[in-house]
């Protein structure tokens, strides 16, 4: 099957991952060939989820096809790399049905135009015109701080070693004083004893 | 003295009864039966919803404090916010507050409407819930369990039965605050509209 | 008299809706000319806040994304984080996690049954059904000190070790919920209004189950052995004895027996678990256990929840973050191609109904 593969998709990058785990990549030219290929040969006929991870220092996305077969015993991972900009993909809606939702979510986290899907209004935002939030230029923090208010007294942007160390420093320096108060203490109390004896 | 589930009770409700600033004995009969019949909203805002069937089943049972469900807005009297809470939920809730009848109480589950909670830095989700909404009672914890609701409750059933309790009346006094702060995050356009048409549309029922 | 189109939204505030979501219907009198889903009143953004997090930080999110059963959350992230590390876990680790992951299973079913069978009006079998699952909760509490959010099952092993008699109360329980499902059966199952309303609704055909892509109970309710335990094996699955239920009408009542019978066997796979717990460690040693650092790879790893598969894809960057975690909720399909489809031609009062077999649950939907 990997030879085959090899041969007619033109690609070295074949790995086992597990037993039950394939994992191709391919050019994105050969991409649904590679689908309909698995598909009809080696019974990987359902579509089981489309990934996108943005590699945002080699400037592409990398897009992961899951394919399982009927028996759900193994699954195959077809990944290919597009563009970052103005990326547009043929979508597999036609194909399986449960792709146009798939296709629905990325569209919206990426900013990815699957070409052919008709559904790709916004899914789980709303009304936004910011940057699509999983794209990694995106900074979510940034947003945070430019568009909401925090409650006063929340600290969570502290360095936690610097924060420990300061901590330290006053528990230390609580210890110092109680211990000064004690000697003092102490030394009052043998004064008076003194005088007492006196 | 009683003891197990009756002396559980009186401690719960021993505060209920006091006197204390009331202005007449109408008044005092008014709140009196506000605090001892609550009618919660079903609406899981988020994920605390997943502790109210618990609170409201035969475990812990709310009801025997006089809390229970309610369907519609207009029944309710007070709306729990479950925790986080994104923008395109928090226009329902608004939405959904507004339709409810004065008396109104709104009770925030989970460290999230305080103050983001887990969710601090997330894009999607508000992070302190008395800006757009006026809160009578904060529950804390994430998420907060069913004693805790209970707690909440009752805290609020205090309020209620002392007259301490009318953040109705605070969100009618300072509306342009919270609908300044509501514009804020969900635009200009609060949708959808009030103008009830559909009856008007295509000629008519 | 011409008939009139209404629109209406069922959701997301309604007592019939299982989360914050909605579906639009267009109907004409009582029947449903088309639905469409709303998602995304409960989208947080975890994978964006996955990617700003170290492991050890994103650990205790993950558990947050799917609110009626956390624990395959966790042991995806758990799995995932390992593959990719290479790390291995102990045998009482996997004992453990099989363990929690089944009891998880036992209290989602309780939960399904509540709303399922408040979804025509038996509030009895919620109250029951509720009170049950607080008893699995109690164990949950004292083996990870919360009830719904349990943050235990992490990379590299379970986070503790079960406290002492822990695997008795166990075997007690399981004993009480024996004897106590044969009461469902009677007030729920077997219950001829359940029946009647739940015989012949919302039918999934096998075809269009496997090429939609459908898991879980659907694909189990029109006939087909798909269990991620079964068919990919993971932790010690496959050392321990089950069947695999199924059904062939594919209607919402086969998708009750298929639950119920599930049950019996997520009670049988815990005698067992109980029985074969090996002793030993529970963790891993990891020298790097703050600054843990994933290399340069993806993975994609499913278990079986209470409503089927549910998968994680995970790729890592050589740095301390996690560069991508894509979650695959069993119900993203169920909520969309399936819903839309069932409730064409259903009854009004049938929504909810068919919307608690599917078991969809939003917040994985959105994350």
């Amino acid at each position: 099957m990997f030879n085959e593969i090899k041969n007619q998709f033109a690609t070295n990058d074949v790995i086992i991952k597990r037993d039950d785990l394939y994992k191709v990549s391919v050019n994105y030219e050969r991409v649904f060939s590679l689908i309909d290929f698995v598909g009809d040969s080696y019974n990987y006929k359902t579509l089981n989820a489309i990934t996108c991870t943005d590699w945002i220092e080699d400037n592409h996305f990398a897009i992961t096809y899951m394919l399982t077969t009927i028996d759900r015993r193994s699954t195959f991972m077809i990944q290919t790399m597009v563009s970052r900009e103005n990326t547009k993909i043929k979508s597999l809606s036609q194909k399986f049905k449960q792709a146009e939702i798939m296709e629905r979510d990325l569209a919206e986290m990426y900013g990815i135009d699957f070409v052919g899907n008709k559904n790709l209004k916004e899914l789980s935002l709303e009304n936004w015109v910011h940057t699509p939030p999983l794209r990694r230029e995106f900074d979510t923090l940034e947003f945070v701080n430019n568009h909401l208010t925090f409650r006063e007294g929340r600290d969570d942007n502290v360095d936690t070693k610097v924060e420990a160390k300061r901590l330290r420093a006053i528990k230390k320096a609580e210890k110092e004083a109680l211990k000064k108060a004690k000697e003092e203490a102490e030394a009052k109390k043998i004064q008076e004893e003194n005088q007492d004896g006196k | 003295m009683e003891t197990g589930f009756l002396q559980e009770q009186r401690t719960l409700e021993g505060d209920l009864n006091s006197k204390t600033s009331h202005k007449n004995s109408v008044d005092y009969l008014m709140n009196w039966f506000r605090s001892r019949s609550i009618f919660v909203l079903a609406y899981g805002t988020g994920c605390g919803a997943i502790e109210m069937p618990p609170t409201f089943t035969s475990r812990y049972d709310a009801e025997r404090l006089g809390i229970r469900g309610a369907a519609t807005p207009r029944q309710a009297d007070v709306i729990i916010v479950s925790g986080y809470c994104s923008y395109k939920t928090l226009r329902r809730i608004i939405r959904t507050y507004e339709q409810m009848s004065n008396p109104k109480y709104l009770l925030a589950l989970g460290s999230c409407t305080i103050n983001g909670g887990m969710y601090w830095d997330s894009y999607n989700t508000i992070k302190k819930l008395e800006d757009y909404l006026p809160v009578d009672m904060y529950v804390s914890g994430c998420m907060p369990r069913p004693e805790s609701i209970l707690e909440g409750f009752i805290a609020l059933q205090k309020d209620i039965s002392n007259g301490k309790a009318s953040s109705w009346q605070k969100y009618e006094d300072n509306y342009e605050f919270y609908r300044k702060n509501q514009e804020a995050v969900l635009g200009k356009t609060v949708e959808p509209s009030y103008e009830a048409d559909w009856y008007l549309y295509d000629g008519g029922l | 008299m011409e008939n009139k189109h209404i629109t209406i939204f069922h959701g997301p505030q309604h007592p019939g809706i299982t989360g914050n979501m909605s579906v639009e219907l267009d109907l004409i009198g009582e029947t449903i000319q088309k639905a469409t889903t709303h998602v995304g009143y409960l989208h947080r953004g975890f994978e964006k806040l996955v990617e700003r997090r170290t492991v050890i930080q994103a650990f205790t999110i993950v558990c947050r994304i799917c609110v009626p059963e956390p624990d395959p959350n966790e042991a995806n992230f758990a799995m995932a984080v390992e593959e990719l590390a290479g790390l291995e876990i102990t045998p009482r680790a996997s004992y453990i996690r099989v363990m929690v992951l089944e009891l998880s299973r036992l209290a989602a079913q309780f939960l399904w049954m509540a709303g399922q069978s408040g979804s025509i009006g038996l509030y009895a079998v919620g109250q029951w059904a509720i009170a049950d699952r607080d008893l699995i909760l109690d164990l949950f509490e004292e083996l990870t000190g919360a009830r719904v959010y349990h943050m235990y099952i992490y990379p590299g092993g379970v986070r503790r070790d079960l406290p002492e008699g822990f695997l008795e109360r166990v075997s007690k329980l399981l004993t009480y919920m024996k004897k106590r499902l044969k009461d469902y059966d009677d007030i729920f199952i077997n219950n001829a209004s359940f029946k009647n309303r739940a015989i012949g609704v919302g039918i999934v055909t096998k075809e269009e189950a496997i090429n939609n892509g459908y898991v879980g109970q659907i694909l189990r309710g029109c006939g087909i052995k798909a269990d991620v335990r079964k068919d990919a094996p993971y932790l010690i699955y496959n050392e321990l004895e089950f069947d695999v239920p199924t059904q062939t009408a594919g209607d919402v009542y086969a998708r009750a027996l298929v639950r119920r019978d599930e049950m019996d066997q997520g009670i049988h796979i815990l005698e067992q678990v109980v029985a074969k717990m090996p002793e030993g460690e529970v963790m891993v040693k990891m020298p790097t256990h703050r600054k843990f650092k994933l290399p340069k790879d993806d993975t994609w790893v499913k278990v079986e929840s209470a409503r089927g598969e549910f998968a994680y894809y995970m790729a890592g960057d050589g740095t301390e973050n996690i560069r991508r975690m894509q979650v695959r909720g069993p119900s993203l399909v169920h909520a969309f191609t399936l819903l839309e489809k069932l409730l064409v031609g259903a009854e009004l009062s049938d929504v909810a109904l068919i919307m608690n077999s599917l078991g969809i649950c939003p917040p994985e939907i959105e994350r």
